[in-house]
C-alpha cells in the first residue's frame, strides 16, 4: 500500500492521507449495482433522446415555416434550462404525478439531451445534398421513404462523431440523477463515502468507471459509423 | 408574478448574485487556464504536453458532479485543507471547463494557416511574439462561438453547485420551496430566469463574433 510522505510539504499544508482500498473492494456490490443503474438510465435516456431528437430535428428542417419555428422554440427552451432544473421539474414540480425517481431521471435527461440531438439531426439533414432527396422522390419513393432510406443513413454517417459527443455527455450528465435520489453510480459513491470515509479512493474509482463507459460509447459509435470515407457521397453529389 | 416569488425576491436575488459571481469567476479562470493548456498542448511542449493531454482526457470523461465532489471532499481530505463549498465549486468548475476550452483553443490554433505563422516569423517577430500578437488573437476570434457555448454551459452548470450546498440561485429556490411548497411557480420562475440569462449570453457571443470576426 502506498503511503504518501508524512509531514509538511513546501506548499504549507500537511499531506498525511493514507490510502486504503479495502473498503472500496468490500463495497463492490453497491458500486456494480450503481454502475448497472447508470447504464440502464443512460440507455433509456439515449433511446428516448434519439426519438425526440429525430422528430424535432426533422421538423426543424421541414419546408413549413411553422414547423421550423416550433422546433427552434422547443430546442431553445429545453437547452437553455439547466439539466438539474429539468430533473426537479419532473421530480418536484410534477410531484402529483408520483413518478418514480428513475423515470424522472430518464425524462429529464432525454428531454434535455433531445434538444442537442435535434440540433445535430438538423445539421446532418442539411449536410445531405438536396439532390439526393429530389432524386429519391423522382424514383417514386414517398417522402417518408426518402427520409428513412436515403437522407437519414447518409446524415447519420456525417454526424456520427457529434452524436458520440452528445451520448458521452449524456452518460456523464446522468450523474445528476443522484440529486433526485436515483441510486446510480454517483449516488452509491456518496453513500459509500459516507460510510467508509475513503473519499479519494471511491471518487477515483467511479471516475475510472465513467471514463470506461464514455470511451466504450465513443468507440462503439466510431465502429458503427465505419471508416470516414465520404467519397461515395461526394461522387454522387457531383455526378 | 405569484406571491411566493415576490415575497421571497430578496432571497432569490441574493442566490442569483452568487450564481452570477461563480459563473463570472469560473468563466475568466477557465478561459485563462484553458488558453494556457491549449497553447501548451498544441505547441507540444516536452513533458508538459503529455501530462496536460491526460488531464484533458480525464476531465472530459468525468461528470461535473464527480469533479465537484473531488474538489469539495477528496482534495481537502488528501491535503488536509479546509475549503468552503463556494471555493470548491469555483475550483471544480475552472478545472472542468478549462479542459473543454483547451480543446476549443487547439482547434482554433489548428485553423490558422502555416503561411501566416511563417509570415509572422519572417517579419522578425520571435516565436513567443508571433504567438502572442498574431496567432493567439486570431485563433481566439475564430473560436468565440465555441467559447460562448462553454460559457452558456457553465452558467447552466452553476445549478449543480446546489448539490454540494452552495446557496446559489437553484439552491435558494429549492430552499424557498422547502419552506412554502409551491414547486410549480418556483420552478417555472427559475427555469425562465436561466432561459433569459442563457439567451442573453449567447446573443452577446453572436454580436461579439460578428463584430470581431469580420
Amino acid at each position: 500500500m502506498w503511503l504518501p510522505g508524512q509531514g509538511r510539504s513546501r506548499f504549507g499544508f500537511t499531506v498525511n492521507y493514507q490510502f486504503d482500498w479495502e473498503p472500496i473492494l468490500e463495497s463492490r456490490a453497491l458500486i456494480l449495482e450503481g454502475l448497472a443503474t447508470t447504464i440502464l438510465l443512460s440507455l433509456c435516456a439515449l433511446a428516448l433522446a434519439s426519438i425526440i431528437g429525430v422528430i424535432v430535428g426533422t421538423l426543424a428542417s421541414s419546408r413549413h415555416k411553422g414547423a421550423r419555428l416550433g422546433a427552434a422554440a422547443i430546442v431553445e427552451l429545453t437547452r437553455n434550462i439547466p439539466l438539474l432544473i429539468h430533473m426537479y421539474i419532473w421530480y418536484v414540480g410534477l410531484a402529483f404525478l408520483r413518478l418514480p425517481p428513475f423515470l424522472c431521471g430518464v425524462l429529464g435527461l432525454s428531454v434535455y439531451s433531445g434538444a442537442y440531438v435535434a440540433e445535430i439531426v438538423r445539421a446532418g439533414i442539411a449536410s445531405v445534398p438536396d439532390g439526393q432527396n429530389k432524386a429519391a422522390l423522382a424514383t417514386g419513393l414517398t417522402r417518408l421513404q426518402a427520409l428513412l432510406l436515403v437522407v437519414y443513413p447518409q446524415a447519420l454517417r456525417i454526424v456520427a462523431p457529434s452524436l458520440g459527443n452528445v451520448f458521452s455527455q449524456l452518460i456523464k450528465d446522468s450523474s445528476l440523477a443522484s440529486a433526485i435520489a436515483v441510486m446510480e453510480l454517483t449516488y452509491q459513491a456518496s453513500a459509500i463515502e459516507g460510510q467508509t470515509f475513503r473519499t479519494f479512493e471511491i471518487y477515483i474509482t467511479i471516475c475510472a468507471l465513467y471514463l470506461l463507459l464514455v470511451s466504450a460509447v465513443t468507440l462503439a459509435l466510431r465502429l458503427l459509423a465505419g471508416p470516414r470515407d465520404d467519397a461515395p457521397a461526394q461522387e454522387l453529389a457531383s455526378a | 408574478m405569484p406571491d411566493v416569488i415576490s415575497q421571497n425576491m430578496p432571497f432569490l436575488l441574493q442566490g442569483l448574485v452568487t450564481t452570477l459571481r461563480i459563473a463570472a469567476l469560473t468563466a475568466i479562470g477557465g478561459t485563462l487556464l484553458g488558453l494556457a493548456v491549449g497553447v501548451a498542448v498544441q505547441l507540444r511542449l516536452p513533458f508538459v504536453a503529455g501530462l496536460l493531454r491526460v488531464y484533458i482526457e480525464f476531465v472530459r470523461g468525468t461528470p461535473l458532479l464527480v469533479m465537484l465532489f473531488i474538489c469539495y471532499f477528496a482534495l481537502p481530505a488528501l491535503m488536509g485543507l479546509h475549503v468552503t463549498a463556494e471555493q470548491a465549486t469555483v475550483l471544480g468548475f475552472v478545472l472542468f471547463i478549462a479542459a473543454y476550452i483547451a480543446e476549443d483553443v487547439r482547434s482554433g490554433l489548428r485553423s490558422i494557416g502555416s503561411g501566416l505563422v511563417r509570415a509572422a516569423l519572417a517579419t522578425g517577430l520571435t516565436r513567443l511574439q508571433s504567438l502572442r500578437l498574431i496567432i493567439v488573437p486570431l485563433a481566439l476570434r475564430r473560436i468565440i462561438p465555441a467559447l460562448f457555448n462553454q460559457y452558456v454551459r457553465l452558467l447552466k452548470f452553476t445549478s449543480v453547485a446546489s448539490v454540494i450546498g452552495v446557496q446559489e440561485f437553484t439552491g435558494s429556490a429549492m430552499l424557498v420551496n422547502a419552506r412554502v411548497f409551491a414547486p410549480v411557480s418556483i420552478l417555472i420562475f427559475v427555469a425562465l430566469t436561466y432561459l433569459v440569462l442563457c439567451l442573453l449570453l449567447s446573443s452577446v457571443g453572436r454580436v461579439l463574433h460578428a463584430y470581431l470576426a469580420a
